[in-house]
């Protein structure tokens, strides 16, 4: 049965507002602040044969529901089922580091299987090497955590206690693993009533037929928008992560998008460099680039929602085992996040290579800082996760000082209050943002003064060696670094993925996170933009005069100067890493 | 001479809405008159004069001038606040641009552009000097940067200043001490420091306060000082009284120090006035929904307590300043449906008042909620007592526009777009229900607003609710929730306690200061002791949680805190440590309650007007159409019927029952 465009639209509300009410049941109920503060929990519905149909606006998800049927074929499914899984090499990535839990219930009208929910959030922590299990020092994904394969949690409603009593156990935090685990489980449950009622108010058919049609569309809508961005052919982006955090790198991403005669669009990473002895491995679902792809060719969409439809636009993902894009087990994963901010970066450098720079210039990978110790006899860890900038658009400067969608930083008057450390600043890093006729975000300067008597300290900062590149004539974000004790004798400058750095009462840690590129030639920004970049901190009126030609007189500009340095505009190129180039690696 | 008379003014955006009352004896009288919204107060004073005149009344006998002002709100979304600079501590001075360093969930991050502060960057000065996380001074204030910091501001043409310094809450010592500087130095510049604000824990939120109250105190003032002296040319000697977001009123005075605090001062009347209508009518658990032209405002009241929120937000900024904890959609009568990408879609883009819906004939051609209304047959054929004529053939053209992409009959599409309108409330309800950790289903539901009581019957039976209340006179609730206010202030502190510190005795402390600040309010507002009442509540949470939750204060916090929590999230953490991180002191000062106009005597008969076609799903029906106002207590109806009164239009859908209770209100049920 046909569903009509009047009930798509209200299936289509009421499956975004079924994935709000999931998502604030979650935080409100959720233990750790992982979940609760930084808000790392996602939510989706998937047709009754598994295909993600209303996703949430994150390009990370692959085939959710497969490595569950793989194990537990559909026609076995009963109403009252939750299957669980964090497996990463067993769901071939579906999820890409074990912290992030998938919980995934089959929606049934009746005896009829009308779809599945999910609800997915990162643990914070899960056992493994240190706490928070995720650490650059990883040599193996069994010290980052425990892992669970695709799991029947419960069985017509009856759960399986004993299978989270072991996980539980598994956790230096068992008590928050606890209130996260019942707090997913409700959600989960909270969105199966609210498809039930969906497929029993429209009927089942109608529904299966929405669901049809969002990805048809999504699909479509994303598959237009790529073959008016690529021509027929191949067209080719380089991108490289800087380390590992075991010494080796950099590590090279190569991304190759044909589109051939008859539009087929196929995606070659196979050239991509060999895998890395350290955590930074993401092993990526083949169906992640059309999901990346998809949220940003959505963007102007508002009609539209994210879904497996991006990924069934591109008819075929080439991946080469071996590689840093399909690790073999048990590589380490647990720092992927790095090398999907740069893959994600590294799409879009496909596009501006497509479009002649017409696409958002590359981004910092969020940063995190991890102090734990002693204090006042009690343990205590606080995980800092700090925002960086993106890239400028070609109608708008880049973001400053984003970590990544909806997750908070932390106010320094609860940091103070609750952790052994003094915030001494927290401000934008000045020149971070690439120049360009729009400007890349600035990352950001956090300062901290220890209290305690001693720490250790983690950090994880990339993109320094391979700042983010600026594109159309926009130039390279800046770079981040963590330096303890700055303009001292004793100053040290960290490695930027490096844990267990000893600190003792009165250090400082500056650390500083990289900007996005920028977009355009940075001699036609607005001079008065420019100005006001200057008195508002965001660039040095050294770099408004060097990258902008902007030449400022005592605080003012000084318009005969700058009209005579504008008058001789630099040759700019495509992509600028420390210098204009048609390449960035 | 008595003055018994009250006086509330609501101004909106197209017309200014007068109600006088009797006090004594509840009778009641309304006056229109287009809005000047290049300066409010010539509507304001105009229509009380008019109402006066109406009513036979002199200004002398006026005993209390109620008004509810969007001036403030106005100025902060459309970004047209008075220049400001912000002192800071040193090292933050883009904690303003920086804020959460995130974006809303629902925004695309590719697309996303960061809305521009009400500061530039440039205009916030840091000052040296530091107040530790336990209040003590790690480095004195450099009070010369701060003399230079207003300087610089005056001389770049600030008109006010904003001071936030981190742990001012705590002490405030360094900010008192700038704020005189800053009166000394610039003595033109609408000065505010966060100590005098909000002294809550969280620098982004509570600089993001300071600022916004200093930004919009000019033209507050201004405008206040206009009505001020315009009631007194027309002889009105009565105070002045303004809603608050936390639906309390307050007295002029205080309101041009804290003028923020009426950002949501319109949508909190509103929500005042149904649960005193509500009370009225016996029934205490509510779901309110406001629509209006181009959103609908939210409200989830258990037990009649209207809760209060400090997570609050007007347009993309936060605003922790205590307020009526509802949400806001972009969906409204206004809101204009459109094909997209195949799929049809209603708002957030609103005709708004200007041109309005294409039947109201102003030169609108898209189609809105309202034009699906009158397709339908749910409207009459003219709104405001036959004022305004509305013209179905533009509607019906308007709804064309979408019906023929779609290959739907414009009879289907209209349904269309109220289902999808209907669609769109229900899921936010439902949000702000799981939110508040309730369910639905046993509440009774209040649509008010000029289109409330058309979609009435259709939310409440998409949620499962079997009662719809609607109000005696929904289109003009605020003015009933102005009448009905009283006097409300809160006074908060962050202390930052673990429970285990938070002994009795510092307790009572804290609040002792908090009550000598009331104390001082109460004196100010001139409220006799009989009338005052105050209530200690402490916001806690566990160690490392985010967000508070309120608890009034007992000698039993540990276990109350934990029933909260177990009551709004289905969980405690026994053994987890607690922590009281911000005291709050709530202060009323009870006004006299006007008595509630009652119905008159009639029955349907007497109020039937005729008949109208209706469109329904199962076919063409004839509908009674009722004057509301000749509907006497007791009276029973079915559905299908319309009740058409001057303020609002009610829609009883099929299968759904109408009574008249004897408070006036309608209650329907199925």
């Amino acid at each position: 049965m046909n569903c009509d465009a009047v009930t798509l639209e209200i299936i289509r509300g009421a499956a975004r507002a079924a994935q709000a009410e999931m998502e604030a049941l979650l935080e409100r109920t959720a233990m750790s602040a992982f979940i609760r503060e930084k808000k790392d929990f996602y939510t989706a519905l998937f047709d009754a044969e598994g295909a993600m149909a209303v996703g949430s606006d994150l390009p990370i998800f692959g085939d959710i529901v497969g490595p569950v049927a793989k194990q537990f074929p559909l026609e076995t499914m009963r109403p009252g089922d939750l299957y669980w899984y964090n497996d990463c090499y067993g769901s071939r990535g579906a999820v890409s580091h074990s912290n992030d839990q998938v919980f995934l219930a089959p929606v049934f009208l009746g005896d009829v299987r009308v779809g599945f929910v999910m609800g997915w959030a990162h643990f914070s922590d899960i056992g493994g090497l240190h706490p928070g299990s995720l650490s650059p020092h990883a040599s193996d994904h069994f010290q980052e955590g425990i892992i669970i394969p695709p799991v029947r949690l419960q069985r017509g409603g009856e759960t399986n206690e004993d299978l989270l009593r072991a996980f539980w156990r598994n956790s230096r935090f068992p008590g928050q693993s606890q209130g996260d685990t019942r707090a997913l489980m409700a959600a989960v449950r909270l969105g199966e009533r609210r498809v039930e009622e969906m497929a029993a108010r429209f009927g089942p058919a109608v529904l299966g037929d929405a669901f049809a049609q969002l990805l048809a569309r999504t699909e479509a809508v994303v598959r237009a928008k790529m073959r008016a961005a690529f021509p027929v052919g191949t067209t080719s982006f380089n991108d490289a992560i800087d380390s590992d955090g075991h010494g080796n790198g950099p590590f090279v991403l190569r991304l190759k998008l044909t589109r051939t005669a008859d539009d087929r669009f196929i995606l070659d990473a196979t050239a991509t460099d060999d895998q890395a002895p350290g955590p930074v491995n993401l092993l990526m679902h083949p169906d992640v680039p059309g999901m990346a792809l998809g949220l940003y060719f959505l963007q102007d969409e508002a009609g539209q929602v994210l879904n497996a439809g991006g990924p069934r636009a591109i008819d075929e993902v080439l991946l080469r085992e071996g590689s840093l894009l399909w690790p073999r087990a048990p590589a380490p994963l647990g720092l992927r996040g790095i090398t999907m901010m740069r893959l994600l970066a590294a799409l879009h450098g496909l596009v501006a290579v497509a479009r002649g720079g017409n696409a958002p210039a590359a981004h910092s990978a969020y940063v995190i800082l991890a102090l734990r110790g002693e204090h006042a006899g009690k343990r205590f860890l606080m995980t800092d996760g700090v925002g960086v900038g993106y890239g400028a658009r070609p109608f708008a400067d880049g973001t400053d000082a984003v970590y990544f969608v909806a997750q908070e930083n932390y106010p320094a008057e609860f940091l103070e209050l609750g952790y052994p450390v003094r915030i001494r600043a927290y401000g934008m890093h000045l020149n971070s943002g690439g120049a360009g006729q729009f400007r890349g975000g600035c990352g950001v300067v956090r300062e901290y003064e220890v209290l305690a008597e001693e720490a250790r300290l983690a950090v994880r900062i990339d993109s320094v060696v391979n700042p983010p590149w600026g594109v159309a004539g926009g130039m390279n974000g800046g770079s981040g670094r963590c330096v303890v004790n700055p303009g001292t004798a004793g100053e040290q400058v960290l490695p930027a993925l490096s844990d267990g750095t000893v600190l003792k009462r009165g250090d400082i840690v500056r650390l500083e996170t990289g900007g996005g590129g920028g977009w355009g030639h940075p001699y036609d920004r607005d001079a008065a933009l420019v100005l006001a970049d200057v008195q508002g901190g965001f660039i040095s009126a050294e770099a408004a005069a060097r990258d902008y030609g902007v030449v400022l007189a005592a605080g003012a500009l000084d318009v005969a100067t700058t009209e005579a340095q504008r008058a001789t505009r630099p040759r700019v190129g495509l992509f600028h890493r420390r210098g204009y180039a048609d390449h960035v690696a | 001479m008595s003055r018994d008379l009250l006086v509330a003014v609501d101004i909106g955006g197209t017309f200014t809405d007068i109600t006088l009352q009797d006090a004594q004896t509840g009778e009641a009288w309304t006056a229109k008159t287009p809005s000047t919204p290049r300066d409010p107060s010539e509507a304001f004073i105009t229509g009380v004069t008019l109402a006066l005149q109406q009513a036979g009344r002199e200004a002398a006998q006026v005993g209390r001038v109620l008004h509810g002002t969007t001036v403030a709100t106005n100025l902060i979304l459309e970004g047209k606040t008075a220049p400001t600079a912000l002192l800071t501590t040193q090292g933050f001075r883009h904690l303003l641009e920086i804020g959460r360093a995130d974006l809303p969930r629902r925004d695309n991050l590719w697309a996303w552009v960061k809305p521009k502060r009400p500061v530039p960057p440039g205009w916030v000065h840091e000052v040296a000097g530091r107040i530790t996380a336990d209040g003590s001074e790690l480095a004195p204030l450099d009070e010369a940067a701060v003399r230079a910091a207003a300087l610089r501001a005056v001389v770049a043409g600030a008109k006010a200043i904003a001071i936030c310094f981190l742990h001012s809450f705590t002490n405030p010592a360094h900010e008192r001490r700038a704020l005189a500087l800053v009166r000394e130095v610039a003595p033109g510049l609408a000065a505010t420091a966060s100590c005098d604000v909000l002294p809550v824990v969280r620098e982004y939120e509570r600089s993001m306060a300071t600022v916004l109250n200093a930004a919009v105190m000019p033209a507050v003032t201004t405008y206040v000082q206009r009505l001020e002296t315009r009631l007194a040319e027309a002889g009105v000697a009565a105070p002045l009284l303004l809603m608050k977001s936390n639906g309390g009123v307050a007295g002029a005075a205080a309101i041009r120090q804290a003028p923020a605090q009426t950002a949501l001062s319109g949508p909190a009347a509103g929500v005042v006035g149904a649960v005193a209508m509500a009370r009225a009518a016996g029934v205490a658990d509510i779901i309110t929904v406001d629509i209006g032209g181009t959103s609908a405002d939210i409200c989830c009241i258990a037990g009649g307590h209207i809760g209060l929120t400090q997570t609050g937000r007007v347009g993309p900024w936060p605003l922790p300043l205590p307020m009526v904890d509802m949400v806001t959609i972009g969906a409204g009568g206004g809101s204009i449906a459109r094909v997209q990408g195949g799929a049809l879609t209603v708002g957030p883009q609103s005709a708004g008042a200007e041109p309005g819906p294409a039947c109201y004939a102003r030169g609108g051609v898209e189609p809105t909620v309202t034009d699906a209304h009158l397709v339908l047959g749910h409207l009459p054929p003219s709104l405001l007592g036959g004022r305004m004529a509305l013209d179905p053939a533009l509607a019906e053209a308007a709804v064309r526009r979408v019906a023929e992409p779609l290959g739907l009959s414009v009879e289907a599409a209209a349904r269309g777009i109220l289902a999808i309108a209907d669609n769109n409330m229900v899921g936010a309800i439902r949000v702000v229900s799981v939110e508040r950790g309730h369910d639905p289903r046993g509440f009774a539901l209040v649509p008010f607003g000029g289109a409330g009581p058309l979609h009435g019957c259709a939310i409440a039976a998409l949620l499962g609710m079997r009662r719809v209340l609607v109000p005696p006179s929904p289109g003009v609730l605020c003015a009933q929730g102005l009448l009905a206010a009283d006097l409300k202030a809160e006074f908060s502190r962050t202390v930052a306690l673990p429970l285990a510190e938070a002994d009795p005795a510092r307790l009572d402390a804290a609040f002792l200061a908090l009550e000598s600040e009331a104390a001082a309010w109460f004196a100010a507002e001139a409220v006799p002791v009989a009338d005052q009442a105050m209530r200690r509540v402490a916001l806690m949470r566990y160690a490392e949680q985010g967000h508070e939750l309120a608890v009034p204060l007992s000698a039993a916090l540990a276990e109350d805190f934990a029933a909260a929590h177990q009551a709004l999230y289905g969980f405690a953490l026994p053994g987890v440590a607690m922590e009281v991180v911000t005291l709050r002191l709530e202060a009323v000062g009870r006004l006299p309650a006007p008595a509630m106009p009652l119905p008159g005597q009639g029955n349907a008969a007497a109020a039937l007007l005729g008949h109208q076609r209706i469109r329904l799903p199962e076919g063409e029906a004839e509908a009674p159409i009722y004057q509301r106002a000749l509907l006497g207590a007791g009276t029973r109806l079915n559905g299908p019927a319309i009740l058409v009164q001057l303020d609002a239009t009610t829609l009883v859908a099929p299968g759904w029952n109408a009574e008249v209770l004897p408070s006036g209100a309608l209650l329907l049920s199925c």
